[in-house]
């Protein structure tokens, strides 16, 4: 399968530097305490965020930071046929421990003792890149929801298809079964906090494409940081003096 | 550009372009205001550091620099920085009246739901018996502890203060405390209520309470006359309460006796609705505001249900923007 | 710009799924032109002197490719959606066209309009995909150009409907049913009963995959099968259900296989073949002359409707040569072409092609859908590269399903304790004689250890001779049903290669235990004749017998001795008297019209070390192999009449049937070519014909010897109850019973024949898989499978180390010419016994100005000049040449 047709083009018309549209909004889930959706062409993730609030089971409370949950599951629409997504199987459990981790790393937990943070995220279109599309939600949920936050994270995948680097894989392109490397970072503090690549690489290939994947994260960094400070314009101005 | 958060309307063209018009005034008046700076997390927050800076909320260090934690807007009081965030959880403060919901009766206290991230505490010793009387608690209150807050029942109490174990304790010593009824509870964000003196409202013109809850509850309930004077008729209340603690079979009567009027009803919807079209457009809550935008729709002759609309909500807007612009002018 | 592809799919589990595709819409696409002024020039590939630009729609580029290729066609600008129908429809031609446009001296342009934001065509609600493309194709570069004032120039045809049907019926053809389906069971059972189809067993022809034959009880004789479509995706060796084609059709589907003949046909320098089975049976008129003089008989011919059982094996063979597709690592659909010509391309996936191309490997099949022309498959292992000897050698087996494994624990267990010495139950047993004084002595070929056959010649007072066969006792230490016996029977011969042999028996019986070597006591089994002097057999006696040869002697070494009249030792003796009654005997024989048939065997001399063949010659034929070659086909003809006396309905014979006036055809032709008249109207006859037909050079005869030697079949097993006496017949041999008795160690049948011998004799019981005759014949089908298959590697072999001797010596000698055809000529190297093309035109060519007189048998150049007729003796050259990578092969060019 031709991936990067010798003009440069990707299937869907991208080159391969350039990564799918992507839009955010924060504010979606009425009830929670921070929410957003979040976009990368057609991949489409909600995440509302509950907390910090009492933990739900004392034996799980810890004294001095706070308790952080995460839930992923995929809406039965999301693919292109309908069927059911049982809840906890094993891809979610995954992805579910995957955005923990991730969140975990820059809430500052410490500020929030014997308290309880709920991630929900829900894909509702999928079309590749889910992971990364989670925790670029996710981020923005939390910051929504007032928790303190060491840095923003963002994510963001790359592959290596036709002996190209290409950025942000859709679907198609990551179905071809080729290496897919998903990398979140700590976009202030330049830190990788999330790494994960199916299939294999060279060592030197590896490096180039998870550089390609780096500038992905801070490009989204950009664009979700910009979101956000509009977002806080906005309420402040409403609220008035 | 970004729809009304919270606040799914079906806005027909002129509506939205009134309404984005309106928003847009506000935010140019806001910027003439004030120069405060927003930030978002991992944006550095510039000080001089010659002065010497005390970190406050919502920041911390990095390389040297003061970096944001939160989304908000950076304030300076003297040598502290801090972000006051926008939307978040209540941050409970000493004397901040509260309305909470209990969740649990627990041994010697009731835990309720306060909008923070623990739940709060309201000892039975830091809490005033209905008869009024300072004295120790026995053990027969101990277990009468049912009787006078159940789980859900709504309550107004005081911030006390944080014990040192870190848990949030409030204190009910006045008869203005204690069980509301008859009355709607309203969530809103908490950074839309202004911390003012008066947090208790009572609106004459229609018999209705109105409190303002610094953790953004909002209570709407029909107008209560012995919380006015603490010094009431003792022995009626005294007897009124001890005829239903003796008698459950009383209860009816009781309720019959406090019935509410229709009228009144009908008025505790109309405030709550006001306080649920100001919150949905992120305007600040006050009693003026909550009252002005009743005044309006009865001026308009609107059904309560009415108030819910799309029209409202614009005109609503556009009030909003008169009276700050009005108010910035006297300022000058 | 973003916009949705959204289309409804279908999956193969029949679900329907709804696919949404982004596709964006870019400004940074070019046009390629220098002239253009909106676009960036500095990339543009197009000319500026450039007067026209041309553009091409899909069928203009699926038709006129070649003319692409053109130089003369420059300035091309290729649409992308053009180049992904094209690719939809023509891989291949897709690829032409890419190599066309990435080539720098070629100026085609690849202008991506479906990603350009103004020439992007949204598709209409309820327009076919090829619609829409064909709306596209040029409007949209013409848009892309920013000259909105060509626009208007642009003309549609007046005749685009008539284009646009044509296309929409070029569009199914992409899935195009190649294959008939099959039918269901129910069908065919039904069919079957009502003899409307035809059960059988379908072979298809070695040397013409595209002919094939089904044995059909039903009707009595072979049903032919022309052409892949008839063959309907049926392997060799299914069991098949066929329908007999209308009998007018039965002799024009010939002239169709020729024609769907897409596969390259091409002959390679092979062996002589050594019988008409062997030989490829296509006929040598296939270059298509009206005047056949012959035409082929009226066959039934017909077509498979159903496959009742699949006989799917794993095949050995190597990949099409193809270039690396553009993803490493990602999955590659490769051709795999099998060894055994008569196996279709295997198509395989595989994503690892670039370690499987110059390897041999081994493929299996999976499925083969109606829709697709090859069967797909896949991978099962590598066993080496290709052209290195231990991998084709094994290739050889592998391809003869020949079973080199070593025996297995059970099968070994089986084995006598060893050292093996006589014990005295053996001496005690009444049954066997002691024949330990007598003097036995064996003649072998050198360097034999397989040692089972021991002859000896006593003269008798009364003038006589006393002649013994003695035939190691195998079926002394193989019990039938034990599993050495079991394996014995699967592995039906041993089976000897140039450089090894794959023994039937385990090591220890086939080189110790019952091989009759000198100066040890072994086992026989042994047939005593009483002799006249004039050789006549007076008496004939079987006995399970103990002996002691006194000399292994070798084939030389026993000519020696008979040749050297000084030795007057009592050995050379006997054997000067074997060697007298044995002429005798062969005389006789002949005058019974056996006939003297010449082959071409060759001989390596193998390096030890390296086991390269170092050289090779033709086998030398002595008067001592003679001899004892006499005296087992006597010992045969006993055994054969003894058994079948005692077991007419049981026993296991070997025949050899008459050769039909069609399989001699060629032979005759060639010999009225040449002025000779061969009589072939039995035995005696072409026995007598042959001997007279003596050319004026010394090899003439022997040459036509072996043209008579390929004419014949191959003698088979058969079980006694399936055919009726007169069809027993031993043609070659003109003997009316033979079987096969003398070689138990390295021979299955010949352990039958010795049980059913010692049953004859009283000496023990006849195994119960005689009493059961469909087993029995099932076992003969499985020798004369095994047989073949081991006669058939062996040859394999010997062309395989042919081909590594000439790969470091190219060289010249002299061949004859044994076949014409229309571009040149099959000739025979006698020294080398092999038999290969030599191509008088260009290969590609068809005929060019050479033409074929088929009755005289020459190859004559338009003007006469030149001419080749047949058994013409010419000097031609040999040189192992590499056409593609990895696929050496032999070539003769004439000097």
């Amino acid at each position: 399968m031709e991936y990067v047709s010798p003009e440069g083009l990707r299937l869907d018309g991208r080159r391969p530097m350039e990564m799918r549209q992507i839009r955010a909004e924060i504010g979606a889930v009425s009830n929670a305490d921070g929410s957003a959706v979040f976009e990368m062409g057609n991949t489409k993730v909600i995440a509302a965020v509950y907390g910090p609030r009492e933990v739900q089971n004392r034996s799980q409370q810890i004294n001095d930071q706070a308790l952080v949950r995460c839930e992923y599951s995929m809406a039965n629409f999301s693919t292109g046929d309908r069927m059911r997504k049982p809840k906890g199987d094993r891809r979610s459990t995954e992805i579910s421990l995957v955005i923990r981790q991730t969140m975990e790393a820059c809430i500052l937990t410490h500020l929030m003792p014997r308290s309880q943070i709920d991630i929900f995220v829900q894909v509702l279109q999928a079309d590749g890149g889910t992971r990364s599309a989670c925790i670029n939600a996710a981020t923005l949920a939390l910051a929504d929801a007032g928790i303190p936050m060491r840095d923003i994270v963002t994510s963001c995948s790359a592959g290596f298809l036709n002996s190209t680097p290409l950025l942000d894989l859709n679907y198609v392109e990551d179905s071809a079964g080729g290496p897919d490397v998903t990398v979140g970072i700590l976009t202030k503090l330049d830190k990788v906090t999330l790494l994960q690549m199916d299939s294999k690489l060279p060592m030197d290939i590896f490096e180039n494409v998870m550089q390609l994947a780096i500038e992905g994260c801070k490009a989204i960094a950009n664009y979700i940081r910009e979101v956000m400070l509009e977002n806080t314009k906005e309420l402040e101005y409403r609220r008035g003096i | 550009m970004r729809e009304l958060r919270d606040l799914q309307l079906p806005l027909n063209q002129t509506q939205k372009i009134r309404l984005r018009r309106a928003l847009q005034q506000l935010q140019d008046l806001a910027s003439k205001a004030s120069s405060s700076a927003s930030v978002t997390v991992a944006d550095t927050i510039p000080v001089n550091h010659e002065d010497g800076v005390l970190k406050g909320h919502g920041t911390s260090e990095l390389d040297g620099e003061v970096v944001a934690t939160l989304c908000g807007v950076v304030e300076r009081v003297n040598k502290l920085v801090y972000v006051r965030a926008l939307r978040a959880r209540y941050k409970p403060e000493t004397g901040d009246i509260i309305v909470g919901r209990v969740t649990e009766v627990a041994q010697k206290r009731w835990r309720l739901e306060i909008n923070f991230s623990q739940d709060a505490i309201l000892m039975l010793s830091s809490m005033n018996l209905p008869d009024g009387i300072q004295r120790r608690r026995t053990a027969v209150d101990e277990l009468n502890m049912r009787s006078i807050f159940e789980e859900s029942d709504v309550i107004c109490a005081e911030v006390r203060g944080f014990q040192h174990d870190g848990s949030l304790h409030l204190q009910a010593r006045s008869q203005k405390y204690g069980k509301l009824e008859r009355g709607q509870l309203l969530t809103v964000p908490p950074y839309l209520v202004k911390r003012r003196k008066q947090h208790f409202h009572h609106v004459e013109k229609f018999a209705v309470d109105l409190i303002l809850g610094c953790n953004g509850f909002i209570w709407v309930g029909e107008h209560v006359e012995a919380r006015d004077n603490m010094v009431e008729d003792q022995d009626n209340k005294s007897e009124q309460q001890n005829s239903k603690l003796n008698t459950r079979s009383l209860r009816l009567e009781e309720q019959e006796s406090t019935y509410t009027p229709v009228e009144t009803r009908q008025s505790i919807c109309r405030i709550a609705n006001a306080v649920r079209v100001l919150s949905s457009l992120g305007f600040s809550l006050n009693v003026e505001v909550i009252m002005g935008t009743v005044e309006q729709s009865i001026s308009l002759n609107l059904d309560i249900h009415e108030m819910l609309g799309a029209e409202f909500c614009v005109q609503i807007a556009e009030r909003e923007v008169e009276r700050r612009s009005s108010l910035t002018k006297k300022r000058r | 710009m973003l916009q949705s592809k959204s289309f409804v799919r279908k999956t193969k589990q029949g679900k329907v799924i709804k696919v949404v595709r982004e596709h964006y819409l870019r400004d940074d696409i070019y046009c390629g032109a220098s002239i253009c002024n909106v676009c960036d020039s500095s990339v543009a590939r197009l000319s500026s002197s450039a007067s026209k630009i041309l553009i091409f729609d899909t069928n203009v580029v699926l038709n006129q490719i070649d003319l692409l290729e053109n130089p003369a066609i420059d300035d091309v600008v290729v649409l992308s959606v053009v180049l992904e129908e094209v690719k939809n429809k023509n891989l291949s031609v897709y690829n032409r066209m890419r190599a066309l446009c990435s080539n720098s001296l070629r100026k085609f342009f690849v202008f991506s309009n479906e990603h350009h934001k103004d020439t992007y065509v949204k598709a209409m609600v309820g327009e076919s995909p090829n619609d829409r493309n064909d709306r596209e194709t040029v409007e949209s570069y013409v848009k892309s150009l920013g000259q909105p004032e060509l626009l208007d120039l642009l003309v549609q045809p007046s005749s685009e409907d008539v284009a646009m049907e044509e296309v929409e019926d070029l569009r199914p053809s992409k899935k195009k049913i190649i294959y008939s389906e099959h039918k269901p069971m129910s069908e065919i059972t039904l069919g079957l009963h009502r003899g409307i189809y035809h059960q059988g067993k379908l072979r298809i022809n070695r040397y013409n995959p595209f002919e094939a034959y089904v044995g059909s009880e039903s009707i009595g004789d072979e049903i032919i099968i022309y052409g892949r479509a008839n063959m309907n995706r049926a392997f060799d060796g299914d069991i098949v259900a066929v329908e007999l084609l209308p009998q007018d059709q039965w002799h024009e589907e010939k002239s169709l296989s020729i024609a769907d003949d897409e596969d390259e046909e091409e002959e390679g320098v092979h062996l002589v073949p050594n019988s008409a089975d062997d030989a490829p049976r296509n006929k040598i008129s296939s270059s298509g002359s009206t005047g056949d003089p012959n035409p082929a008989p009226c066959r039934p011919s017909g077509r498979i409707v159903g496959i009742i059982k699949r006989n799917w094996n794993s095949y050995c063979g190597s990949l099409d040569p193809m270039p690396m597709p553009a993803s490493s690592g990602g999955v590659a659909h490769a051709l795999f072409v099998s060894k055994d010509r008569r196996i279709p391309k295997i198509r395989i996936q595989t994503r690892q092609l670039g370690n499987l191309l110059d390897k041999r490997i081994i493929v299996t099949v999976d499925s083969w859908d109606c829709l697709s022309r090859y069967p797909s498959g896949h991978y099962v292992r590598t066993i080496g590269e290709i052209g290195d000897r231990d991998t084709e050698s094994e290739v050889v087996l592998i391809e003869n399903s020949i079973d080199s494994r070593p025996f297995s624990v059970q099968v070994l267990a089986c084995l006598p304790p060893l050292p093996w010495s006589l014990s005295t139950v053996d001496l005690e047993n009444p049954n066997r004689k002691d024949l330990r004084h007598i003097r036995v002595f064996s003649v072998d070929p050198p360097g034999c250890k397989d040692i089972d056959d021991a002859l000896h010649c006593t003269a008798l007072p009364n003038g006589n001779f006393e002649v013994g066969v003695h035939i190691a006792d195998v079926t002394n230490f193989v019990h039938p049903g034990t599993p050495l016996d079991d394996e014995a029977s699967q592995r039906g011969t041993s089976v000897y290669l140039v450089e090894r042999r794959i023994d039937m028996l385990p090591k220890p019986l086939t080189e110790d235990i019952c091989s009759l070597r000198s100066d040890v006591e072994r086992l026989a089994f042994s047939v005593i004749w009483e002799m006249t002097p004039e050789a006549e057999i007076i008496s004939t006696r079987y006995t399970k017998s103990v002996i002691k040869s006194c000399a292994a002697l070798s084939y030389v070494e026993a000519q020696a001795r008979m040749d050297d009249s000084r030795l007057m030792d009592p050995l050379t003796t006997d054997l000067r008297n074997m060697n007298m009654l044995a002429k005798i005997m062969r005389l006789r024989r002949i005058e019974r019209g056996a006939l003297t048939l010449a082959s071409a065997e060759v001989k390596f001399q193998i390096d030890t070390e390296t086991h390269d063949p170092l050289d090779i010659g033709m086998y030398q034929i002595r008067e001592a192999n003679q001899m004892v070659e006499e005296f087992m086909l006597a010992a045969n003809v006993s055994v054969a009449e003894k058994i079948l006396k005692h077991f007419p309905q049981c026993s296991l014979l070997r025949r050899h049937p008459s050769p039909t006036k069609e399989m001699l055809e060629p032979l005759l032709r060639t010999a009225a070519a040449i002025g000779i008249s061969l009589d072939v109207s039995s035995s005696k006859a072409l026995a007598d014909s042959l001997d007279r037909a003596v050319g004026d050079d010394p090899y003439f005869n022997k040459l036509i010897r072996i043209l008579a030697t390929r004419c014949m079949t191959q003698a088979v097993y058969f079980c006694s109850g399936d055919l009726s006496p007169p069809e027993f017949l031993h043609y070659g041999l003109a003997s009316p019973l033979y079987t096969h008795f003398t070689s138990p160690i390295r021979r299955y049948a010949d352990v039958i024949v010795h049980r059913l011998l010692a049953a004859a004799l009283g000496i023990s019981k006849l195994p119960p898989i005689f009493q059961d005759r469909p087993q029995l014949t099932s076992i003969a089908d499985n020798l004369n499978y095994r047989h073949r298959n081991a006669q058939m590697a062996s040859r394999a072999s010997v062309e395989l180390h042919t081909l590594i001797y000439f790969r470091k010596r190219p060289t010249d000698t002299e061949a004859r010419i044994v076949k014409i055809r229309s571009n040149g000529f099959i000739v025979f190297v006698p020294k080398y016994g092999i038999e290969g093309p030599v191509y008088l035109t260009e290969k590609g060519e068809k005929g060019g100005d050479w033409y074929v007189d088929e009755v005289q048998q020459k190859v004559k150049k338009m003007d006469g000049s030149i001419s080749y007729s047949i058994l013409q003796t010419v000097r031609i050259h040999m040189e192992v040449v590499e056409p593609k990578p990895n696929r050496p092969k032999l070539q003769l060019t004439l000097i």
